[in-house]
């Protein structure tokens, strides 16, 4: 049984007339008992671990034969994950080129893991050979055709592709997104530097996925193994953030901010005119971290006001006690004009993550001041929040000569691997520090 | 089960109002038995209540009695009105006390109906008329153990409880014997039946 407990961090004192309540709030599942594994991985199966099924994706177009090794590695990365795969999951490989062909298993519907099914289904992976276009959109239709064959499952796929999307329009490949929402997770993994960040980020983002880099074809297995292990380790279905906001009152934003930073505000979905839910895919046992930004109407010196109220549903079934966001308006400044710490971290941490991609965007377009100024913040707000990943990625597109100012010249030597890494992890945050 | 906030809305959450949020002074009237009900100071004169006591150690109000009936005598005020009114407006010479019934979860206090709108519950108007008083003046609000508070809602020339002014906005409980006063002469005292 996974239950959720929720934190919430915030300054509750507004000024007169102030209207802008902002929080952090933190939720923990707790699956199956404080001896499972921390982030789930050295768990065992939770013995009440909803039935998943698990679809791989691997581009196969003709690029992935450029050079040879990617479509090498691919394979091998794919059989890694096979072997990761339980039994009892229901699962499938797909090779995408200009169209989506079902490899394994042989008939439009998934298999049952076992021994003997993995071994076949590794079989028909060695032989894959790359030729053709890419058209992701037609993949993930293919992947959802296949899950809708076992209703009731927790579904997830992980995306492999090296290229961008030639073979289909982005409207196409929006429509197809619009289908899947939902439907199934997928996380989303682009090898070399011909495949377009911005573009997997959006399809990972809308299937509630991650999306990284794999520079190099030789860490592709084990990223592949860390992705099935941790989609392995979910023991929920879909969950979803649940809001209630007062009357009269209007949600600015609701944002993870932790383990990375993702945009909520637009996805949600109303349950009734004061309540909406954001929906936040499986968890297994882990914690995360949000950012609610909620306008009320201000009310009197001295009143209360409940802003918000928090809970995590599975369905309509409310899981765990809920979390309470409140207002209180006071005419002493000392109190109305603190920041929390934990809000000050995640706005810094999401404008970071908004310097790096328009720091890059600037850089591309040629713009180099503008690109300077947002790359230097991007350097100060990392140093400032002690996040050593991004720092370290920072230096590879810039060289540093203050941190605390945020003082950087744009490097020449650039390579791109390095700028795409960059602009991938932008998202990865930092917890705050917080006394035990 | 609902229960109802400061500002009349029936919620079904017993912390925050879960219309406007604003926190619950007290409970409905159907869960008066639970302990932190039974711990409240007592309706009538406000006496802190000791234990499970039955009776109130001051007033000897009875706890475990049905709801309390309230009803709101309405009077002219001679001392006041020599005390704080404007010198162009006359003292009325035969003000007949007016009584009124105080139930429900919001009751009205304010003269005549605006076009459309139902009257006020304690309406003032009709001669003699008390000329300083608003259409929509004040509001009691039912509490969760039965008593009644004040609001003034942004009257023109405010609103006295026992001669202190109430703040915008402040919810003020009420007891046995307190006297409101609004107007120029309007006092409206509030008392058991």
């Amino acid at each position: 049984m996974t239950t959720f407990t929720a934190a919430v961090y915030q300054n509750e004192y507004l000024p007169p007339d102030g209207s802008e309540v902002n929080a952090i709030v933190t939720v923990t599942s707790d699956v199956g008992g404080p001896d499972a594994g921390v982030g789930g991985r050295d768990a065992g199966a939770p013995a009440s671990a909803p039935e998943t099924a698990e679809i791989v994706i691997i581009d196969t177009s003709g690029s992935m034969a450029v050079p040879r090794r990617k479509i090498k590695a691919a394979r091998e990365a794919t059989s890694a994950a096979i072997d990761c795969i339980r039994d009892g999951v229901a699962f499938g490989v797909i090779a995408g080129t200009d169209r989506a062909q079902l490899i394994y298993p042989s008939s439009p519907e998934l298999a049952t893991a076992t021994a003997a099914t993995r071994e076949e289904a590794k079989r028909w992976v060695r032989s894959l050979k790359a030729g053709g276009g890419t058209a992701i959109g037609s993949w993930l239709t293919l992947a959802l055709g296949l899950f809708e064959t076992v209703p009731g499952r927790v579904c997830h796929a992980i995306l492999l592709t090296d290229g961008e999307n030639q073979n289909e329009t982005p409207q196409e490949l929006d429509a197809v997104l619009a289908r899947c929402e939902g439907r199934f997770q997928c996380d989303c993994r682009g090898v070399g530097t011909d495949w377009q960040v911005s573009e997997l980020r959006r399809i990972a983002s809308v299937l509630l996925g991650t999306v990284n880099i794999i520079p190099d074809p030789a860490e592709m297995a084990d990223d592949f193994r860390l992705m099935i292990e941790s989609a392995m380790s979910k023991a929920t279905g879909s969950i979803s953030l649940r809001l209630w906001t007062p009357q009269g009152a209007h949600v600015a934003f609701v944002r993870q901010v932790a383990p990375t930073i993702e945009e909520l505000t637009d996805r949600a979905v109303e349950v009734n005119a004061l309540t909406s839910d954001y929906p936040t895919g499986a968890w297994g046992r882990e914690s995360r971290d949000y950012h609610l930004c909620i306008k009320v109407q201000p009310r009197g010196l001295g009143e209360e006001m409940l802003a918000g109220r928090v809970t995590l549903v599975e369905g309509d079934s409310v899981l765990g006690q809920d979390a309470k966001i409140r207002a209180i308006w006071t005419e002493d400044r000392q109190l109305s004009t603190r920041i929390n710490r934990e809000v000050a971290h995640y706005t810094g941490q999401a404008e970071l993550a908004e310097c790096i991609q328009e720091g890059l965007e600037a850089r591309r377009a040629g713009d180099e001041a503008n690109a300077t100024f947002k790359l230097g913040r991007a350097v100060q707000l990392a140093s400032e929040s002690g996040n050593e990943g991004t720092m370290r990625l920072l230096r590879a597109v810039v060289d540093v000569e203050d941190a605390s100012t945020g003082t950087v010249h744009l490097r020449r030597d650039v390579a791109e691997v390095d700028e795409m890494t960059l602009d991938t992890r932008s998202t990865k945050t930092v917890r705050v520090g917080r006394p035990a | 089960m609902s229960f109802i906030c400061p500002d009349g809305h029936s919620s079904a959450t017993p912390d925050y109002c879960d219309q406007c949020g604003v926190p619950m002074i007290a409970r409905e009237e159907d869960d008066d038995t639970s302990p932190a009900t039974r711990q409240r100071p007592c309706p009538v004169c406000g006496e802190p209540r000791s234990g499970d006591d039955r009776f109130c150690e001051r007033c000897g109000h009875d706890f475990t009695a049905s709801p309390l009936a309230w009803e709101a005598i309405v009077t002219a005020d001679r001392a006041r009105f020599d005390r704080t009114a404007r010198p162009d407006l006359a003292f009325p010479s035969d003000f007949e006390q007016r009584r009124f019934a105080v139930t429900g979860t919001e009751v009205w206090i304010g003269k005549g109906r605006p076009s459309g709108e139902s009257p006020p519950e304690i309406d003032l108007s009709g001669p003699p008329e008390d000329p300083c008083v608003s259409r929509r003046h004040a509001v009691l609000l039912r509490q969760g153990d039965g008593t009644y508070a004040l609001k003034d809602k942004r009257s023109t020339n405010g609103t006295f409880v026992n001669d202190s002014p109430v703040e915008d906005d402040a919810l003020v409980p009420l007891a046995e014997g307190d006297r409101i006063q609004i107007g120029a002469w309007t006092t409206i005292t509030l008392k058991t039946r």
